[in-house]
């Protein structure tokens, strides 16, 4: 018998008894679908959090520390610094992490607390000195608002959401462009009422923001009041010997929004251009750790950032400034096990999905069986009239794959709709607030066709006994008159 | 005349248990080439046993079937489905239609099953139940009609993949004398219009001898008797 003529001979045979059918195949698309929304959240959180790290520095950088440091205790939150054995790191330093082929880039950590005024408010933030050359990296190839550094001496300061929130200020989507002289007299009128509702938020159009000069503030050592405090003994707080130093500066940019997963770990403050920020003048310390430590480490920064060509070189430049004596911290460690942890949920999730299809195959078994029973007559008549048993065996498969093409398909569609109706809702409860929305599911091409051949193996699997059973029914029994 | 079919010591012993059932006992046949056998004898003397066999629907326990040359015995259940398909047709005392599937339908299964072209399906079908006299009730399912339709579609189905002999189990066992008369006309008149050989199991001695070449009987496991036509009246 003919391919077509099994398929047409089992698609009438599944019509004869519709109902019966499909509710079958109704227990195999519940089982896919089951099976399609647990895997592609799996996969989901996973894409998710890997492109997160990706798309920061996580796998490709690493931070050089001045001491060793053991990574156990890191990651348990309980870093002890052993005395003395503290490595300054210097300019050399920076220099020779610098030269170890791998490197791409490396710079020192330079943050500083500032006070920035803008128009006529004002907010403490930190100030991060960031080199021109990570333009090439994310999250700076793609700002939102304005552009990156394009040298190291620029006079030029890019702002976080976050500080222009803690001026009262918003950035207006979608208003770029509509008059930005109406867009600051608005943000002068928030100013002008500051003190009454701080918590008032105003939206302004990027072109107002973009361009505008905004002063530094730092604090500095106050020299004469410095020989007064030692003269007269620090008794009184009040009398820091501090004074107050301004620079100005052109807002060029805003930093985009945190991401649910990975984001980096330059986001939050304000950056600036190293060269100018060396022009920023502060104090001589910007951390407890260099203000605390041995007195010969002077100009030693509180760590480096070092950014490696490709994951495979993390490996080797980690030596190598391990060798130099400076302690290494890198997000990349937990790569592997980050693996083994998503694969053990996706076999767990998929465990479920498994549990349920494995019942919708008993019920094709079971209805396959009933329909056995049902048509013995039919098939003792098939056999008779020169059906093989080959071909009564492929009658009984084809139907046993058709219900498990049909359930898979629709289990598919019944999968994605789940799955979309729960994004909306995870983004909706679970979403931390001021968070990009994310998709919490995934469905790749391999879960598409996976799920499919899943379901035509078991419906295959379920076809096996019945079709087997079929074949082997007795014509002269079957055909023994009522 | 050649002959198409020949039985040698055909036995088949139905085992139960410990008790042994012997149903044939050594049936010895030979049938020529277009000939119109019927096969008489009481109930459970083996009738259907025999035409099963030969039907290639039972495997005997002893003996040899030779039919159109070949050996049934030496089949395996592959080469015992093409016969079943090619060489022989089977028509049983209660029609054994689909019931779901109207008369045309029941025909074109029986061709799907001998791997005819799908085009030319049902024009044959229908040639074939016009031939039988249901020209006009292709469409009909077996419920909706009467038993010697049913018996018309059947005969035939059995026809469609244009078999050698025709094996008839009770053909008229579920129907009224005169529709009984016409199926056997029938059958008489398929093989008096082509080179079919037509085997019969009935009840009705009178009415076998009236249409058949030769009436044989079936008693005890084995075939006692024969009336050739003209012998009896
Ligand atoms: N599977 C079986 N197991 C045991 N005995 C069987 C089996 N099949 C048939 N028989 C016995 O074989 C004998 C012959 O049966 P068969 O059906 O061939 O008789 P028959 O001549 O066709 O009778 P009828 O005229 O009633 O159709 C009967 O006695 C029956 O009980
Ligand atoms: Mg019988």
């Amino acid at each position: 018998m003919r391919f077509g003529d099994l398929f047409q001979l089992s698609l009438e045979n599944l019509w004869r008894t519709r109902l019966r059918s499909s509710l079958t195949t109704l227990g195999v698309v519940i089982g896919i679908g089951v099976l399609v929304s647990m895997v592609s959240f799996g996969t989901g959180i996973q894409k998710n959090v890997t492109e997160g790290f990706r798309e920061s520095d996580l796998f490709t950088s690493m931070e050089v520390l001045p001491t060793e440091i053991d990574l156990e205790d890191v990651m348990s939150g309980n870093i002890e610094i052993p005395e003395g054995e503290i490595r300054p790191l210097g300019d050399e330093a920076v220099e020779a992490i610098r030269a170890i082929p791998g490197v791409e880039v490396a710079f020192p950590e330079v943050r500083f607390p500032v006070r920035i005024e803008f128009g006529e408010r004002e907010a403490r933030t930190h100030l991060r000195a960031i080199p021109s050359l990570m333009a090439d990296y994310r999250p700076f190839t793609d700002l939102p608002h304005g552009r990156f550094f394009e040298n190291d001496d620029e006079p030029s300061i890019i702002l976080s959401q976050r500080f222009l929130r803690n001026v009262g200020i918003v950035v207006a989507e979608g208003l770029e462009g509509s008059g930005g002289d109406g867009g600051a007299a608005e943000g002068g009128e928030a100013s002008a009422g500051e003190g009454e509702d701080e918590d008032e938020l105003v939206a302004v159009p990027v072109d107002s923001i973009l361009g505008r000069e905004v002063e530094v503030v730092t604090s500095v050592l106050d020299a004469s009041g410095l020989l007064q405090a030692l003269t007269q003994g620090m008794s009184r707080a009040t009398d820091m010997p501090l004074r107050e130093e301004t620079v100005t500066l052109t807002v060029i940019g805003i930093q985009p929004q945190l991401t649910g997963f990975g984001g980096s770990r330059f986001l939050g403050g304000v950056l600036v251009p190293t060269g100018t920020a060396e022009g920023i003048p502060r104090l001589g310390f910007t951390s407890i750790w260099e203000a605390l430590g041995p007195s010969d480490d002077a100009g030693g920064y509180p760590s480096v950032y070092v950014r490696v060509k490709t994951m495979r070189d993390l490996e080797t430049v980690r030596e190598a400034v391990e060798e130099m004596g400076y302690g290494v911290v890198a997000i990349a460690d937990q790569l592997e096990e980050f693996k083994r942890n998503f694969l053990i949920m996706d076999a767990l999730l998929g465990a479920v999905g498994t549990v349920a299809l494995i019942i919708a195959s008993l019920g094709i078994i079971n209805t396959m069986v009933t329909s056995i029973l049902e048509r013995t007559r039919e098939i003792g008549i098939m056999k008779a009239i020169g059906g093989s048993e080959g071909d009564i065996r492929k009658i009984f498969f084809v139907e046993a794959a058709t219900i498990g093409v049909l359930g898979g398909v629709f289990g598919l569609v019944l999968g994605w709709v789940v799955t979309r109706i729960a994004n909306v809702f995870a983004n909706h409860y679970l979403r931390p607030e001021g968070f990009a929305a994310v998709d919490f599911f995934f469905i790749p091409l391999w879960l598409i066709m996976g799920a499919i051949a899943f379901a035509v193996a078991v419906s295959l699997l379920a076809g096996v006994y019945p079709a087997v059973r079929a074949a082997r029914v007795d014509p002269v029994q079957a055909l023994r008159h009522d | 005349m050649t002959t198409i079919l020949s039985t040698t010591d055909l036995t088949k012993t139905y085992y139960k248990g410990s008790i042994d059932i012997p149903v044939l006992r050594g049936v010895s046949l030979d049938v020529a080439e277009g000939e119109f056998v019927s096969v008489a004898g009481r109930s459970g003397s083996g009738k259907s046993t025999f035409l099963n066999l030969v039907g290639g629907l039972d495997t005997a326990t002893g003996g040899r079937i030779v039919i159109h040359g070949a050996e049934l015995s030496a089949m395996d259940r592959r080469e015992l489905a093409r016969h079943r398909r090619d060489t022989v047709g089977m028509v049983f005392q209660s029609f054994n239609l689909i019931q779901s599937r109207t008369a045309l339908e029941n025909v074109t299964l029986a061709l799907a099953f001998g791997d005819h072209p799908r085009r030319d399906r049902r024009r044959r079908a229908s040639e074939i139940l016009t031939r039988v006299g249901l020209g006009d009730r292709l469409d009909h399912t077996p419920g909706e009609l009467s038993g010697g339709e049913a018996q018309r579609v059947a005969i035939a189905r059995a026809l469609a993949n244009a078999p050698d002999v025709l094996l008839a189990d009770e053909p008229t066992g579920n129907l009224d004398s005169r529709t009984s008369d016409e199926i056997v006309s029938l059958l008489r008149r398929l093989r008096d219009d082509g080179d079919l050989t037509v085997i019969m199991v009935t009840h009705d001695e009178p009415m076998a001898a009236s249409v058949s070449d030769r009436v044989l009987r079936l008693l005890d496991g084995r075939l006692v008797e024969e009336t050739r036509a003209g012998e009896a009246p």
